[in-house]
């Protein structure tokens, strides 16, 4: 699975593909023959990790359930994922055409981006009926990754054939067509892939949540109280499996493209010089108010175009009501700002695990690909498995303090990263590998000199999409299992119908994100303008 | 303006709207009607399962529409949103909302005379009372937390003796004794537990203070203005559902098992242990869906304790006398 | 073959800010290059040589002075396809054949391709890469890249040529095969030809005119004619008058 991360695949030769494919199947065989002995002897957690064998015969009990459940949740993701993305690529392509409207767009873009899960899905059950709030679901989860992927695809370029579209009098839309695009569809595929996994849980989760009947999140949710491991795997199993089919198949395409997109020669040309002057101050400030006000605006529309009553649904100003007009503001305030001082802490320290993760296991599939190959079922069933299904699981291995918050957030923030860290190195220009190995470098040498640093814009980007997701890992569990801080405090305002504090820590999870990301952007644009490299934003 | 339209509207754009498969039953004569439920397809609601497939709704000029519930499904946001006429809730969520944000509900009718909601441990560790929970482990989930602190209170127990943890509905952590005690419908999860060959112990939040009754029938006042009629029809027909169900609580589940209960991923025997478990919890001698003076005196006491104030006037004991 | 243009760059001024500071890349700089007539620029890196040749491609715009090319503006140019151009390092995309990077200025200028697939076939042809048709970028050798860029170059029927540094990156034998050949095409197109290089002796044998450049702030230091008749040969490279004007012109850069 890991083929497309792999960029040496095309230089191997047959031999070379067998070599690593035999150790990457084995590798899986010794993973799955030690998983059952521990299920099998209920080793870990005192039984409640189910042996392979158990799901499996479990699965065969099940398969009767399975089929309208799976339709359900198929046709949710993948209409999320088709409106997602369809919508991520238009609006990068829009974002490179016009940087006006992509500095206009950031701030809806961020929002979008770390808006808690577990925090919109309630509000879209509430705002939207029928298959509405699954879709929704799943193709917000999509389009950050997608967009951000499209938009780092169509500016990562060759700048020189840039300059020969232009040099024939070819205007953006020109240099789109028949440069950017092309050379993006590796990028645009990656981010694809990670989409897929992406749609299907977010499809799952707001079955979870929404009081459906069919769905894998619904079949879920009645299987909770069943206290059968087996069953949880299985559902879980399976959503992987479905989210697996839609990334293999991405990354077949994917490594289809990969080889003939790779410039053939290091570009030297790269650093853009401005061209003195028109710095308009006063148009940085109105893009930069802009981009503030456009997502309060489009939540203020949506709000009024749903025609939800005021109770439910709060717009800004009722947000900003809630926490400073009303007689219990106050109290509103203390309960908000205590729940802050339990999260920020360990968010912090989540980010850094969340990034240390992705970096180690993206080196790793460079330098040794069985061992990564072997991992990814397990890295996409991390994102795929709905993670209250394996809480029981993990507060039993971990218990309910640091650790179990902080495997989370590494669950939760790891995958996108290390995808994109991926790429970044499998798009490294050959004649720039070729330096080292002329010197009998090893591959860690490589890696260190070249690989590493020259994927540095993909390194930020990945920073760029750990950080926000670091605060949804923690608040989920805080959700889940720890009891405390923003995560548990949007849960009891759920049911104490607290409809002003569920749009408030909605809205403060965001602006959280927000600020993090911010400071990521100013260290990135700092770093690389320093060593003449493009941002991908 | 109509809402619905607005998000059919909404629905159509995001290329959603022929997979909606709302309120699609409009074509007969008979008075449509919508119901919210709490939870998601379980014995919990059997009583109603039974009335539809009896045809007694029909019988009383109604059309009925039946909407599942799920944990983000708050019951009460479908009747404000008007996406239902009446929804199955917590009355001590739904009072708070009252009080608090001045929704305008009305509580007609109750399921359960007393709630479901019980402290489960395992008999190898048992607890039988309040007292026993002291330095104890117990898994709640978050939306409950306010009812045990309630019941730890009147039973001179402050809520910090008690390591309180979230509960995310799977009683496998209490199983496997990472936790001592959970907060779970007592109708239920003891079967579960007997499942996996251990033995369950419980005692009600009802039995020690926290006396509120569950399943509160909640409208709008603007509903209860509109549709009276259909509500009265509505309770007369729910409550024919619920004594023809409890007659024999091993009878209807398995009826329901390729309708009702397809795919909900749980079993028959599960059902009909809750069903059975449910039964002196539902009857009441003055008839199922009973809202007497003594329980909502009850509920408005055990409320107050909660710092939740009830009234009386949110209660409307007169469409039940009707029936 | 289009009506012949000449290029006229008149008092034209340029300054770019790179990570704070600014460069001035060329202060008041003029240049004639009548036309028909084959131009060579040569001076040190940053010497605003390559710059010059993207203000008369319309890719940026002088701060002050005018840039015409046969009396137009340079966008209006360009986009009538009365332009062609070769960078350094070829600049191909990776994903198209031989052909299809050769019909890349077509599909720009939105000319139909199927009217073109004669002079497309002629000049990879011209460029010694016939056979290669079907080949990608990557399966080819850096001097046969950069003689792709040279036919692309070619395919508009240009009346102005601007090479940058086309074969910086090849070896001397294959540069001086490459000069010759350069020699011949041009010489059948008779286009007005701007060359951007680092190489005297290609400067020299290519050029009418050799304009020896100067950095910080980027100027003209001399206009250097070159006086020998054309068609000229591979010995011209020994001929001692050659080397008499080679080691002038290096006076000059090293001056």
């Amino acid at each position: 699975m890991a083929d497309a991360v792999d960029g040496s695949l095309a230089d191997g030769g047959r031999r070379g593909w067998a070599i690593r494919h035999w150790a990457g199947l084995r590798n899986g065989v010794v993973i799955l023959v030690v998983w059952e002995f521990l299920g099998r002897f209920g080793l870990v957690a005192g039984g409640a990790l189910p042996a392979p064998s158990a799901i499996l015969a479990r699965f065969w009990l099940d398969r009767g359930d399975y089929p309208e459940h799976v339709v359900a949740t198929l046709w949710g993701a993948s209409a999320g994922f088709l409106i997602g993305n369809a919508i991520a690529v238009l609006a990068g392509m829009l974002f490179v055409l016009s940087p006006v409207a992509s500095r206009l767009s950031r701030g809806i873009n961020i929002a979008i981006f770390s808006v808690p899960s577990i925090a919109i899905s309630p509000i879209l059950v509430l705002t939207l009926s029928g298959m509405a709030p699954r879709i929704v679901l799943a193709a917000i989860s999509c389009y950050f990754v997608t967009m951000t992927a499209t938009v780092i695809g169509l500016t990562q370029i060759d700048q020189r054939t840039a300059d020969v579209i232009r040099a024939y009098g070819g205007g953006r839309w020109k240099v789109m067509r028949l440069v950017r695009l092309r050379s993006a569809m590796p990028v645009i595929l990656g981010g694809l892939q990670v989409a897929a996994p992406n749609a299907v849980l977010g499809a799952i989760l707001a079955e979870f949540g929404g009081g459906g009947r069919w769905g894998l999140g619904n079949y879920l949710l009645g299987s909770l109280g069943r206290a059968d491991p087996a069953r949880l795997w299985g559902i879980g199993l399976v959503a992987t499996a479905i989210a697996g089919l839609a990334y293999l198949v991405f990354a077949l395409i994917s490594q289809r493209v990969t080889g003939a997109s790779r410039a053939v020669t290091v570009t030297t040309s790269v650093p853009p010089l401005r061209a003195a002057g028109g710095d308009n101050t006063v148009a940085k400030v109105l893009l930069v108010a802009g981009s503030i006000a456009l997502p309060l605006i489009l939540w203020w529309v949506f709000v009024k175009a749903l025609g939800v009553p005021e109770l439910i649904a709060r717009t800004p100003y009722g947000v900003f009501e809630h926490l400073f007009l009303l007689d219990s503001s106050p109290a509103a305030r203390a309960k908000l700002l205590q729940a802050l001082a339990q999260t920020l802490p360990i968010t912090l320290v989540g980010m850094a695990a969340g990034l240390a993760a992705a970096f180690l296991l993206a080196v790793s599939s460079r330098l040794y690909p069985g061992v990564t190959r072997a991992f990814m079922p397990i890295a996409l069933f991390t994102q795929t498995m709905p993670l209250i299904a394996t809480i029981p699981l993990l507060v039993l291995l971990l218990g309910r303090g640091w650790s179990v918050t902080l495997w989370i957030t590494i669950s939760v923030t790891f995958f996108p990263a290390f995808i994109t860290l991926a790429q970044g190195i499998s798009m490294v220009p050959r004649a720039a590998l070729d330096v080292p190995r002329a010197y009998g470098a090893s591959a860690w040498k490589e890696m260190r000199l070249v690989s590493i640093p020259a994927s540095l814009p993909y390194l930020f980007a990945a920073t760029r999409l750990t950080v926000p997701r670091a605060l949804l890992g923690v608040m989920i569990a805080e959700w889940l299992a720890t009891g405390k801080g923003l995560g548990n405090l949007l849960n009891q305002s759920r049911g104490y119908l607290d409809y002003g504090m569920i749009w408030t820590v909605a809205t403060v999870s965001v602006l959280v994100s927000i600020a993090f990301y911010q400071l990521v952007v100013v260290a990135e644009r700092r770093v690389l303008g320093r060593l003449g490299m493009q941002t991908a934003e | 303006m109509n809402r619905n339209i607005d998000r059919r509207h909404f629905m159509a754009l995001m290329g959603a709207g022929a997979a909606a498969p709302l309120l699609a039953r409009h074509a007969s004569a008979a008075a449509p009607l919508t119901m919210q439920a709490a939870w998601i397809n379980d014995a919990e609601f059997t009583g109603y399962f039974t009335a539809i497939d009896n045809g007694y709704y029909k019988d009383e000029g109604l059309d009925l529409t039946y909407l599942s519930g799920g944990p983000d499904l708050i019951p009460e946001s479908s009747i404000i949103a008007g996406k239902a006429d009446l929804a199955l809730t917590t009355p001590d969520t739904t009072i708070k909302a009252i009080v608090d944000q001045g929704a305008k509900f009305k509580i007609i009718g109750a399921q359960y005379q007393k709630n479901p909601h019980g402290i489960i441990s395992l008999a190898k560790n048992p607890i039988h009372s309040p007292k026993e929970l002291v330095g104890k482990t117990l898994a709640v989930p978050p939306v409950n937390v306010i009812s045990v602190e309630v019941m730890l209170r009147a039973n001179g127990i402050e809520p910090s003796q008690v390591n309180i943890v979230p509960y995310a509905y799977d009683p496998t952590p209490l199983i496997k004794g990472e936790i001592d005690a959970s907060l779970d419908f007592t109708t239920n999860v003891p079967f579960t537990i007997k499942q996996q060959s251990a033995e369950a112990v419980s005692f009600l939040l009802y039995d020690f203070g926290y006396t509120i009754f569950n399943d509160a029938i909640v409208v709008t006042d603007d509903t209860l203005a509109a549709k009276r009629k259909e509500l009265v029809a509505w309770l007369k027909a729910s409550r024919k559902g619920w004594e023809e169900n409890l007659r024999d609580p091993s009878v209807y589940p398995p009826k329901f098992a390729d309708t009702w209960f397809k795919g909900t991923g749980r079993s028959i025997e599960n059902e009909v242990y809750f069903n059975t478990a449910q039964k002196p919890l539902i009857e009441s001698p003055k008839g199922i869906l009973s809202l007497t003076e003594d329980s909502i005196a009850k509920t408005i006491d055990a409320l107050s304790k909660a710092g939740i104030k009830a009234r009386r006037d949110m209660f409307d004991t007169t469409l039940l006398e009707e029936v | 073959m289009s009506a012949q243009r000449g290029i006229r760059i008149d008092n034209v001024s340029k300054t770019f800010s790179a990570r704070g500071k600014r460069i001035e890349a060329l202060k008041n700089v003029s240049l004639d290059c009548a036309p028909g007539s084959f131009t060579a620029l040569i001076g040190p890196s940053g010497c605003g040589k390559s710059t010059i040749l993207r203000l008369a491609l319309g890719l940026e715009v002088a701060d002050t002075g005018s840039v015409e090319i046969g009396g137009e503006a340079p966008r209006n140019a360009t986009s009538a396809g009365v332009t062609g151009v070769a960078f350094q390092d070829a600049a191909l995309l990776p994903w198209r054949s031989v052909e299809a990077n050769l019909a890349l200025p077509l599909d720009v200028l939105g000319l139909e391709r199927a009217r073109y697939a004669g002079k497309i076939a002629s000049l990879i042809e011209l460029v010694g890469l016939a056979g290669f048709e079907k080949a990608l970028p990557g399966e080819l050798s850096g001097g046969m890249r950069q003689r792709v860029a040279i036919a692309r170059a070619l395919v508009t029927d240009p009346s102005v040529l601007f090479l940058d540094e086309p074969f910086g990156a090849l070896d001397q034998i294959l540069r001086r095969q490459m000069n010759i050949e350069l020699q011949r095409i041009w010489t059948e197109t008779k286009a007005t030809a701007l060359l951007v290089t680092h190489g005297i002796d290609e400067a020299v044998f290519l050029a009418d005119k050799v304009v020896v450049m100067q950095s910080r702030p980027g100027r003209i230091a001399r206009v250097i004619d070159v006086p020998f008749e054309r068609p000229r040969r591979t010995n011209l490279f020994s001929d001692p008058r050659f080397h008499a004007l080679n080691d002038e012109i290096a006076t000059v850069l090293h001056g």
